[in-house]
C-alpha cells in the first residue's frame, strides 16, 4: 500500500468525469472503475477531493454520487486549484478550454494532469502545454484507454517481446471524426507498433470538410519510422466495428467488435506446399486484469516518484493529434504524402465533442427530458 | 466439341497441378492442358513450344503423339486451326503471340497473367480481339473460385449490405501476382477504380521498370476504398477482406479459409455486433479450369464477356502502373486512365525466361528414376 495518498480533483463534472461508467454493462475495451470520479475513490493512492463545473446540475449530481461536500464543489476551477491544492487534476471539460485549463493547472502548482483526449484543439496549444508542463514537471497523462488496456497491453508486450516477429503492418478499421475518438485510433496503432510515424497520405469524407476546421471522418497510411505500414479507416465501417489488426512475420494479435474479442494467431508449420499457416491459439492473459482508471493512476503515481513519462503522455496526445491534422492536409493538398512533425502550428482540429458546449451533454439530456 | 491448343508448354500450361495438394485456393482440374482433357466442350489438339523438353514431357502426358508438337506456334496455329488457344509462355511475348492467335482466326484465347507487360500492348490485344470477335480470357482464377464467386453474388444480392471497403494483404509482385489481388479486389467489390495512392518497396524499385512490391489505397467509383498490402505480409498470408454494412466476408491463408459475418442485433449499447455465420457454399464445385473453358463456350456461344476478360487484365495492369507512378511523383494521387500508354512492368516472371524454369530445374536437379 502506498504511503502518500495524493489529492485529486476533477474540472468538468460530465459524462467522463463522473458517471460514464454507470453505462458500461459489459468488460472489454475497458474494465471498471474506468473514469475519472469513481477512479479516483476507488484508488489506494488518492482521495477525491474537490470537483469543479460552470454548471450547477453537473455540481450537484457529482457532490450526491461521490459523496463529497458542497462546500467542495465549485464553480469556477481556478477557486478550487486555489483552495484545494490538488495534486491530481482530471480535465474532463469541453476539449475547447483543455489547454487554458491545463496551462493554469501547471502553474497552480499540480503534481500530475489526468486529461480527456483529444489532447487540444491546436498544435500550438498542445506545444505550449507540454513545454510548460515540462519545465514544472508535471506528469501529464491523456486518457487514450487503449494504452491501459490489458488486451493492447499484452499485445505490445508480445511485440516487445518478439513473439510477433518483425512488425509488418497495424490496420484500424475505427469508425470516428478523426480527433475526437480518432485520437484513441491513432494513439492505438502507435503504441501497438512501437513506432513513430514519419509521413502520412490521407483521404478525407469531403473536399468541403477537409477544407474546414471541423472534425471530420476520413481514412489514411501511415508510414512508421520502423518499417511498419498503417492503414486506418476511420470513414464508416459497417461490419467491422473497432477493430485493430496486427501482423507480424511470426505472430498476430486482432482486437474485435470494440475490444470485445482478441485473437491471438502464430505461424505454425503446414500449409500449402509447407510454407507455413497461421494457426490461432489462445491470447495470453496476464495473472490478474488490471482495471483502466486505476491503471492510469498507478502510472501517474509511477511517473511523480521517477519522473518518467506517462505510458500514454502528452506527447503522445499531441501525436495522434498532428497525424489526424496531417491526414487532412494531405487531402488538402490534392492527396500527396505529407511528412511530420508539421511546420504550421496554427492548424487545428474543432473536435466534434465541441459542438453545442455552452451547455454540458447530459444537462441538454436532462433539460430535453 | 472445340479443338484446343496450348502455347508454351511449362509449368502452367501442363503440370501445375501436379503440385497441389489441397483445393481452396483453387480446385483440380485448375492449369491449361489438364483442363482441356477433363471438359466434355474440348479436345487437347495440340502444343507449342520452342524447348524440346517441354513439348515431350507434354506430348507422353497429355497421350499426344509428336507430330502434334510444335516448336513455332505460327506453325501449329496453321496446321491445327484450333477454337481455343491457351497462351502460358512467359509474359514478354505474351502480346504478340495474342495477336497471331487473332489473326489465325481462333473463337477463343484463355491467357496467362499479366495480360502484357505495357499498356499500349494491352491496348492492341484488346483492340485487335474486339474487332475480330475473339473471346479473351485472363487466368485471373479467383473469379473462377467458388468462394470468391459466392462473396460476389453476396455482395450484388445485397447480403452484406452497402460496401465499404476491400482489404487485400497479398505479397507479390505487383504485376506477377499483384494481377491476381489487384482483380480480385474489383471482382469483389464490383467497381472500378478511379484513383489510387501508393508507396512501393523503394525509390530505385520504383524509379525502374521491374516487377516490384508495393502498398497501395485504392478509391473506387461506387464509393468503396481499397488497400492492398504487397509489401510481406508475415503471418496474413493471402487475404481478402470485404466488409459491407451488414456482412463480412473474410478469404484467408491463401484461399484455405472463408469466413462470413453479419450484423445481429445485441453487443455493447445495444448497437448490433458482427457474429460468425457458416459461409454459403453454392449447389456444386468444379475444377477451376473447367468454369474457365465453360465461361469462354459461353462467351464464344453469346458474344458475352469472359467473366476475367482482357479488359480486366489491362485494368488490373493498369492500376499496378498507376500505384508506381503515385510513388514515382513523391507520393500523391494518381487518376486512372493513365496517360502514357508507353508504361510497362517487367513482370517478374519474365526474368531468366531464355530457359524455361522447368528446363533450367531439370538440369540442376538429377532425375530420381
Amino acid at each position: 500500500m502506498p504511503g502518500k495518498v495524493f489529492r485529486a480533483a476533477v474540472i468538468g463534472l460530465g459524462r467522463m468525469g463522473s458517471t460514464f461508467d454507470d453505462e458500461i454493462t459489459r468488460g472489454g475495451q475497458f474494465f471498471m472503475p474506468y473514469c475519472h470520479g469513481p477512479t479516483y475513490v476507488a484508488s489506494p493512492h488518492t482521495d477525491l477531493v474537490a470537483g469543479a463545473d460552470p454548471h450547477a446540475e453537473q455540481g450537484e449530481i457529482f457532490a450526491d454520487r461521490w459523496g463529497l461536500e458542497r462546500g467542495q464543489i465549485y464553480a469556477d476551477y481556478r477557486e478550487m486549484l486555489e483552495a484545494e491544492r490538488p495534486d491530481f487534476v482530471s480535465l474532463c471539460t469541453t476539449a475547447r478550454h483543455r489547454a487554458a485549463i491545463m496551462i493554469d493547472a501547471i502553474n497552480a502548482g499540480v503534481k500530475a494532469i489526468w486529461a480527456e483526449k483529444p489532447f487540444t484543439l491546436s498544435l500550438a496549444e498542445a506545444d505550449e502545454v507540454l513545454e510548460l508542463g515540462t519545465r514544472k514537471g508535471v506528469a501529464i497523462a491523456v486518457n487514450c484507454s487503449r494504452r491501459y488496456n490489458v488486451f493492447f497491453n499484452q499485445a505490445r508486450r508480445m511485440v516487445d517481446e518478439g513473439e510477433l516477429g518483425e512488425i509488418l503492418q497495424i490496420t484500424a478499421y475505427t469508425q470516428c471524426n478523426l480527433s475526437h475518438n480518432g485520437s484513441h485510433a491513432i494513439d492505438a496503432m502507435r503504441y501497438l507498433v512501437g513506432g513513430d510515424v514519419e509521413w502520412v497520405f490521407g483521404e478525407m469524407e469531403s473536399d468541403e470538410k477537409a477544407a474546414g476546421e471541423e472534425d471530420l471522418m476520413g481514412n489514411g497510411y501511415l508510414a512508421f519510422d520502423n518499417g511498419a505500414r498503417g492503414f486506418i479507416r476511420g470513414t464508416h465501417t459497417g461490419a467491422a466495428p473497432w477493430e485493430f489488426d496486427l501482423i507480424g512475420t511470426e505472430g498476430r494479435v486482432r482486437n474485435l467488435a470494440q475490444g470485445m474479442e482478441t485473437q491471438y494467431y502464430r505461424w505454425v508449420p503446414g500449409g500449402l506446399r509447407n510454407q507455413g499457416l497461421p494457426a490461432r491459439a489462445p491470447f495470453p492473459l496476464p495473472t490478474h486484469i488490471p482495471s483502466s482508471g486505476l491503471s492510469v493512476i498507478e502510472d501517474l503515481v509511477d511517473c511523480i516518484e521517477t519522473g518518467r513519462q506517462p505510458r500514454c503522455s502528452g506527447q503522445d496526445g499531441r501525436k495522434a493529434l498532428e497525424i489526424a491534422i496531417a491526414m487532412r492536409e494531405s487531402h488538402r493538398q490534392g492527396g500527396r504524402r505529407v511528412d511530420l512533425p508539421l511546420a504550421d502550428r496554427s492548424l487545428r482540429i474543432l473536435s466534434s465533442e465541441i459542438l453545442s458546449d455552452a451547455v454540458p451533454a447530459r444537462v441538454r439530456r436532462m433539460q430535453s427530458k | 466439341m472445340y479443338r484446343a491448343a496450348v502455347i508454351g508448354l511449362g509449368r502452367m500450361g501442363s503440370t501445375f497441378d501436379d503440385e497441389i495438394q489441397q483445393g481452396g485456393t483453387i480446385f483440380l482440374p485448375y492449369c491449361h492442358a489438364p483442363s482441356y482433357v477433363a471438359s466434355p466442350h474440348t479436345e487437347l489438339v495440340a502444343g507449342a513450344d520452342l524447348h524440346a523438353e517441354q513439348g515431350a514431357i507434354f506430348a507422353e502426358r497429355w497421350g499426344l503423339s509428336a507430330q502434334h508438337i510444335y516448336s513455332s506456334y505460327r506453325d501449329m496455329l496453321a496446321a491445327e486451326r484450333p477454337d481455343f488457344v491457351s497462351i502460358c509462355t512467359t509474359a514478354r511475348h505474351r502480346a504478340a503471340i495474342m495477336k497471331d492467335a487473332i489473326e489465325a482466326g481462333v473463337k477463343a484465347i484463355w491467357a496467362e497473367k499479366p495480360i502484357t507487360l505495357s499498356l499500349a500492348e494491352a491496348d492492341d490485344v484488346i483492340d485487335l480481339g474486339a474487332r475480330n470477335g475473339v473471346a479473351i480470357a485472363v487466368n485471373c482464377s479467383r473469379r473462377y473460385s467458388p468462394f470468391l464467386s459466392e462473396a460476389r453474388r453476396m455482395a450484388q444480392q445485397g447480403e452484406l449490405g452497402e460496401l465499404l471497403q476491400i482489404t487485400a494483404y497479398t505479397e507479390c509482385y505487383i504485376s506477377h501476382n499483384g494481377s491476381h489481388a489487384i482483380d480480385t479486389m474489383r471482382y469483389l467489390v464490383d467497381g472500378d477504380v478511379n484513383w489510387v495512392f501508393g508507396e512501393m518497396e523503394s525509390d530505385e524499385e520504383a524509379a525502374g521498370d521491374e516487377d516490384l512490391r508495393g502498398n497501395g489505397y485504392l478509391a473506387f467509383d461506387n464509393g468503396v476504398r481499397g488497400y492492398i498490402r504487397a509489401m510481406s505480409t508475415g503471418t496474413a498470408p493471402w487475404e481478402f477482406d470485404l466488409i459491407g454494412t451488414e456482412g463480412r466476408v473474410r478469404s484467408l491463408a491463401n484461399g484455405t479459409d472463408t469466413q462470413y459475418y453479419r450484423w445481429v442485433p445485441g453487443g455493447l449499447r445495444d448497437e448490433g455486433l458482427p457474429a460468425r455465420a457458416p459461409f454459403p457454399l453454392p449447389l456444386s464445385i468444379q475444377g477451376t479450369g473447367l468454369s474457365v473453358i465453360a465461361d469462354l463456350v459461353n462467351a464464344v456461344e453469346t458474344g458475352s464477356d469472359p467473366h476475367c476478360s482482357a479488359e480486366d487484365g489491362r485494368k488490373a495492369l493498369e492500376i499496378a502502373i498507376a500505384l508506381r507512378e503515385s510513388h514515382r511523383r513523391g507520393g500523391r494521387r494518381v487518376d486512372l486512365p493513365v496517360d502514357d500508354r508507353s508504361l510497362r512492368i517487367l513482370s517478374v516472371e519474365i526474368g531468366g525466361d531464355t530457359v524455361p524454369a522447368r528446363v533450367r530445374r531439370l538440369r540442376q536437379e538429377p532425375v530420381v528414376a
